[in-house]
């Protein structure tokens, strides 16, 4: 191993540790959350089985605003938030409130589309054979997207990656954070390279599991 | 029995069904066909509320559909099949999960519903397709899914919106065989919506003549029975030209 991976073993390990929590608490509001969001803003669009205008335009312009954020401007915008919710606006704890917030917004808008791509003649069926509104989301709506519902996870999987790696301006650390201060503002080319390098891999086995995962599930 | 009364159905400035009277009597198959537009389809699925209309009742056997909300409509809907044109299976369940999902809605007992499973997909000739996806099987075959998913809680009703219609012609006469059978060996009536003559001609007892959104008449007929064609080109060529005077070009 090159010998400035070994100098700084410990802080790497550690920043890996952070983008690791600051990512998987995103993906758990992603799922918890925006995928009920993204289901509600595909059953009450218009057209759809329950056509709600006001919830739908209440969601679609929550989504789009949190979306239209620089995400910079987000994470600031929203200290008094996290200050109230985790009691302080600095670290790693703190960093994964507004990741959240961006990544309910990001996987409820993939949610949506995946679900848009569930033929209307299958929901008709299932509302046809006296299905339950909870019955045809969980035994025909995911079940008929579930291809699709992966793919836009790893999708966004990948986005709270990139999203993590600012999170040093809060104190949250993670491996873009060290990259930066370590490689970056200390002028050490390689160790930042080298993180460069973990990211790669990161992305790149996130997105092999991804497409590999969707296309087992998939039957159509 | 179902009864139609006064149904009116509108599509913003369309009017797809006028307000339309008609009863379909137990146990027979009940043809309505009309041009396309004519609103066949839209009255059909007025029958089990996929299209509520905005004036008008429903009532299928002594039961009021359209004075039904939430639960009690989800129950009375388990007891009307349904079978469409696209067949509209579940992509990513097998043949026997497309079947069961029908039994888990309607809490059927969980020791029982592989046995009524099976018991269906023989009924339909697919026992031995169970563990295919829908991707893998013809239109007749999954057209046979659909019939056997919507059997599988003993429906008094069959609604068969277009149930032939993306389906070539000896498969055709292969649905409507096993249509046939649904009605007779387990006298579910059955209401079909086609615009195809010969589907109609075929196996109706009772035809309701349907344009512009109204009934234009409803007659009985005596079905003609299934015409299966042998499935070489020699046959199609003496179908053509068996009324004499066409010859080869």
């Amino acid at each position: 191993m090159p010998e400035i991976l070994v100098q700084y073993e410990a802080e790497i390990w550690q920043s890996i540790g952070e983008t690791f929590i600051m990512v998987g608490v995103s993906i758990i509001a992603a799922i918890l959350v925006g995928l009920p969001v993204g289901t509600l803003l595909y059953l009450c669009r218009k057209g759809q089985l329950y056509e709600n205008h006001f919830i739908f335009s209440i969601l679609n312009l929550l989504v789009n605003v949190t979306r239209s954020f620089p995400f910079l401007l987000l994470v600031v915008f929203l200290l008094p938030f996290t200050r109230m919710v985790i009691g302080t606006a600095m670290g790693t704890a703190a960093a994964t409130v507004p990741l959240s917030i961006i990544a309910i917004a990001h996987y409820s808008r993939l949610v949506e589309q995946s679900l848009l791509d569930v033929p209307r003649g299958v929901m008709e069926a299932a509302v046809s054979m006296g299905a339950s509104v909870r019955e045809i989301i969980l035994k025909f709506l995911y079940v008929e997207a579930r291809s699709g519902l992966v793919l836009g996870l790893t999708t966004s999987i990948i986005s709270f990656i990139s999203y993590s790696t600012i999170m040093g301006v809060v104190g949250g650390g993670g491996i873009g954070d060290f990259a930066i201060r370590y490689g970056y503002q200390q002028f050490k080319d390689d160790l930042m390279m080298y993180m460069i390098i973990i990211m790669v891999i990161l992305v790149q086995l996130i997105q092999f599991t991804g497409t590999t995962v969707s296309r087992m599930i998939d039957k159509r | 029995m179902i009864i139609l009364h006064n149904v009116s159905k509108n599509f913003g400035q369309f009017k797809a069904v006028k307000s339309v009277s008609l009863s379909v009597h137990n146990g027979e198959i009940h043809g309505i066909i009309g041009a396309s537009g004519a609103g066949k389809s839209t009255l059909l699925r007025i029958m089990n509320l996929l299209e509520i209309p905005e004036a008008g009742d429903v009532e299928i056997n002594g039961k009021t559909l359209t004075k039904m909300r939430g639960k009690d409509l989800r129950q009375a809907r388990k007891s009307i099949g349904m079978i469409f044109q696209h067949f509209n299976l579940v992509a990513n369940k097998t043949v026997y999960e497309n079947v069961a999902v029908s039994l888990k809605l309607a809490r059927f007992p969980r020791r029982q519903r592989k046995g009524r499973v099976m018991e269906c997909l023989q009924f339909v000739g697919l026992e031995r397709f169970q563990d295919k996806y829908p991707a893998q099987l013809s239109g007749g075959q999954k057209q046979r899914v659909a019939i056997a998913r919507a059997l599988a809680n003993n429906p008094q009703v069959l609604l068969c919106d277009e149930p032939t219609s993306s389906l070539d012609p000896n498969t055709t006469a292969e649905i409507l065989g096993v249509l046939e059978n649904v009605n007779k060996s387990l006298g579910v009536t059955i209401v079909i919506v086609s615009h195809e003559m010969d589907v109609i001609r075929s196996i109706c007892n009772r035809v309701t003549v349907m344009a512009d959104g109204e009934v234009y008449d409803t007659v009985s007929i005596e079905p003609k029975g299934i015409h299966i064609l042998d499935n070489n080109p020699k046959s199609f060529v003496e179908q053509l030209t068996k009324d004499g005077d066409v010859g080869h070009a």
